[in-house]
């Protein structure tokens, strides 16, 4: 029932996206309004079909959050995507920024509903998955990579904002803001996933101190969490030190993405602990 | 980084400099990018065998296959501190110099250029106006410093001093975290243990260290308790151990999954299980001839057991709770005929004779040591074979755990610090004009424009307002 609910919801997003687009390609900022209010509802079915799922496993007899393997981790992955990226238009109202990011939702749901590697029934916690540090330790860890997909976004509307030259851009460029204000974002999507992440990798070093007897023991994915995190301080020290700004705190965004991306997914072709995502 | 390095001396500035530390952090990452990649320690040997043996070498050489553990893995992370020390202690006496300073409120450099809506008119007499400026501001950052000269009014205040210190307080972590990574490997150990039910050990072995460690005292394991989901799936380990000193049991308590047990700085997780023989086994012997005879017998191991018919006695001498990991329960017993000059016959039997059919050719089970009716006119036949659970648990000792926490505590504070307070300084200035009082305000940040001129914003607007209110009250 909850996965039907959200199959559809990939749908939405995809709406989402197309409304934003054609705001973009068009230069009617209705169109832009409309994404808006998909996007809205589109989070708010999320939002239900997860309780819902977390109500159904009760009733199956093993309540348990619904953050125990990788279908329902892109779930909540995607759904922390678009409650971001949601703040971030109401602050800043602007909506551009949603034909960089719906995709990434759009994409992590249809992979969850859609990919025959997945399995998307509820199943019981095995006992080293029965810890409240789970829940925390998902819940900053997507947090965490839900900034780092929005700062992605931007960076690459920062390199196409860079492609415009004078004022003879195409409208899509005209539409975007300023690299100023992209740059300050991005810092900021950095800045918070930066926290996040931090605060993901702490809960999930107290939770494999209870569970296996040892903070740290350098499994592929504790030390890719570890490799992302040294490359978004390198980050940070370029900026907030040395004052690098623009095209330079961009690119190595994108690489820091690609890093979070690899401790998500690419882990699971390396041996390991974390192994619930190969479920 | 400015150079700010004493006497110029390059050594030091070179120690100092962000490049370095980001030089550090990225062959860090790069380091530990070869570390997933390779597989490390148990897997090395079986990835090591696939490699020419030329390139085993080399990485070998290079201590990649337990790379977190080379000593120029270590050196990285060691020069990253020293990088963090000493660019700290360059930067202390900027910062602190900047945390006491108290600039003079009587300041014009911050209202040049002043933005037209950071001022508003305010009628009334000076004095009047600026008694009213001094109980607002002092409510809203406590101590204000004040001045008149020449007739102008000033005020100085300021919010978020020791935001100043955020990122010491976040380098300072990283070397707790460090540091108890150091105290942890040098004074503590990581070991682990089989307790079989009902029985208690007083020592245990270590994990990448050769031999056995005493624990100083006894533990017993009292029962192993394994539950599972209804489709299978494990859902509980419980091991309920009792803690003993010279004998006398002082504590009791469980060790589950994510909930380990803790006595004299010791911690013991639930980590495995498995199952031994226990020694009690059901025996069911068939004597051929007539009548036929068949008797079953419970024996224990290692007593001699007089065979039915008196052709003899046999014992169990050997129990297995599953041969060789997949032939199931077995046990080996040792026939002595009534003649002595026959010597002894040893036969293993086996509770699932027919995986042993499956498996093996006819010719082969046909074996003495395999045929259970090797000692004619007798068949054995092995019923049942008692078995216990053991419980596997891991024990350790770190006492570098709780500078870890710390750190990571002090390392979340920092960053709260460092990114969401700023040091921001304010003034205001208030000077007669034709028609009234003329309120200029200004400020600076350490960080977060944005933020400052929303303040400002937000602070001009506030007192405009009471302004006006105060007029109004006036008025009537
Ligand atoms: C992991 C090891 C780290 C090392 C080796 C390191 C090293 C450094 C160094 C050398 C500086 C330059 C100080 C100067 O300009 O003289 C610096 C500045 C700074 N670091 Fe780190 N850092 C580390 C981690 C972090 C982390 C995790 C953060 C996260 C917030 C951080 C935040 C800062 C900030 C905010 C500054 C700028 C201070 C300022 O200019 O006001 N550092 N760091």
């Amino acid at each position: 029932m909850n996965s039907m609910i959200l199959s559809y919801i990939t749908f939405v997003y995809f709406f989402s996206f197309l409304f934003y687009l054609l705001m973009m390609v068009m230069g009617k900022e209705t169109l832009g309004r409309a994404g808006t209010w998909i996007t809205a509802i589109g989070i708010a079915a999320h939002t239900f079909a997860i309780a819902l799922r977390w109500v159904e496993s009760y009733r199956l007899g093993f309540g348990h959050a619904p953050f125990s393997n990788l279908y329902e981790s892109l779930i909540f992955f995607s759904w922390t995507i678009i409650l971001l990226y949601l703040i971030m238009e109401w602050r800043t109202k602007n909506r551009t920024p949603g034909v960089f990011v719906t995709p990434l939702a759009f994409l992590a749901m249809a992979y969850a509903s859609f990919s025959p590697d997945i399995k998307s029934q509820i199943q019981p916690l095995v006992p080293a998955l029965k810890s409240n540090w789970l829940i925390t330790h998902v819940i900053t860890c997507f947090f965490g990579y839900a900034a780092f997909g929005l700062s992605f976004g931007l960076s690459l509307m920062y390199m196409i904002k860079r492609l415009e030259k004078g004022n003879k851009g195409r409208s899509f460029i005209r539409f975007l803001p300023g690299k100023g204000i992209l740059d300050e974002l991005n810092y900021q999507m950095v800045v918070i996933g930066f926290l996040m992440l931090t605060l993901g990798i702490i809960t999930g070093s107290v939770w494999a101190h209870s569970a296996w007897g040892s903070y740290w023991s350098w499994d592929p994915k504790e030390t890719w969490s570890l490799i992302t995190w040294l490359v978004y301080a390198s980050v940070l020290h370029s900026r907030m030190v040395r004052g690098w700004r623009g095209k330079r705190i961009a690119v190595l965004s994108v690489i820091g993405f690609a890093c979070v991306l690899f401790t998500y997914f690419g882990v699971n072709y390396l041996a390991g602990l974390h192994s619930y995502a190969k479920t | 980084m400015k150079n700010q390095s004493k006497q110029g001396n390059p050594i030091w500035g070179f120690l100092c400099s962000v490049r370095l530390t980001i030089t550090l952090l990225i062959l860090l990452a790069l380091a530990s990018i070869v570390g997933t990649l390779i597989p490390q320690k148990e897997g090395a040997v079986e990835f090591a065998g696939s490699l020419s043996p030329e390139t085993a070498k080399l990485l070998f050489s290079l201590g990649l296959f337990d790379m977190y553990h080379t000593l120029w893995f270590r050196f990285l992370v060691a020069f990253l501190a020293l990088n963090l020390i000493s660019c700290s202690v360059n930067r202390l006496p900027g910062t602190w110099r900047l945390f006491k300073a108290s600039p003079r409120p009587d300041r014009e450099k911050p209202f040049k250029d002043l933005p037209p809506d950071r001022s508003f008119l305010a009628s009334g007499a000076q004095n009047e106006v600026f008694g009213a400026l001094e109980e607002r501001l002092g409510k809203r950052w406590g101590r204000i410093r004040k001045k008149e000269t020449q007739g102008r009014y000033y005020f100085y205040g300021e919010k978020g001093r020791f935001s100043l210190f955020g990122f010491y307080l976040v380098h300072l972590s990283v070397l707790f975290i460090l540091a108890g990574s150091i105290v942890g490997s040098l004074s503590g150990f990581e070991g682990f243990v089989n307790i079989v039910e009902g029985e208690q050990v007083d020592s245990i072995a270590l994990r990448n260290r050769m031999g056995r460690m005493e624990l100083g005292f006894e533990v017993r394991c009292d029962d192993f308790e394994h539950k599972t989901y209804p489709n299978g799936m494990p859902s509980q380990y419980r091991s309920r151990l009792t803690f003993l000193e010279n004998g006398v049991p002082v504590y009791k308590a469980d060790a589950l999954v994510n909930h380990p047990v803790q006595y004299r700085g010791i911690t013991f997780y639930q980590s495995s299980y498995g199952t031994v023989a226990g020694d009690r086994a059901r025996l069911r012997i068939e004597r051929t001839g007539s009548p036929k005879e068949t008797t079953i017998l419970e024996v224990k191991v290692g007593e001699a057991v007089p065979l039915p018919g008196k052709g003899g006695n046999f014992k169990v001498i050997r129990t297995e709770a599953d041969f060789r990991g997949m032939l199931g329960p077995a046990v080996q017993i040792a026939v002595y005929p009534a003649e002595e000059k026959d010597g002894e016959l040893r036969i293993w039997l086996f509770k699932n004779r027919r995986l042993l059919q499956e498996r093996f050719p006819p010719q082969m089970l046909k074996a003495k040591a395999l045929n259970p009716s090797a000692f004619p006119p007798y068949t054995f036949h092995l019923e049942a074979l008692e078995s216990k659970h053991y419980t596997g648990l891991q024990v350790n000792r770190d006492p570098g755990v709780p500078l870890v926490w710390t750190g990571c505590f002090l390392m979340v504070a920092g960053f709260i610090v460092t990114f969401f307070t700023s040091h921001r300084r304010f003034w205001v200035r208030a000077v007669a004009v034709q028609g009234g009082v003329r309120v200029d305000v200004s400020g600076t940040s350490s960080k977060n424009p944005v933020g400052l001129e929303r303040e400002l914003d937000h602070l001009v607007a506030s007192l405009r307002d009471k302004f006006q209110a105060r007029e109004r009250k006036n008025a009537s």
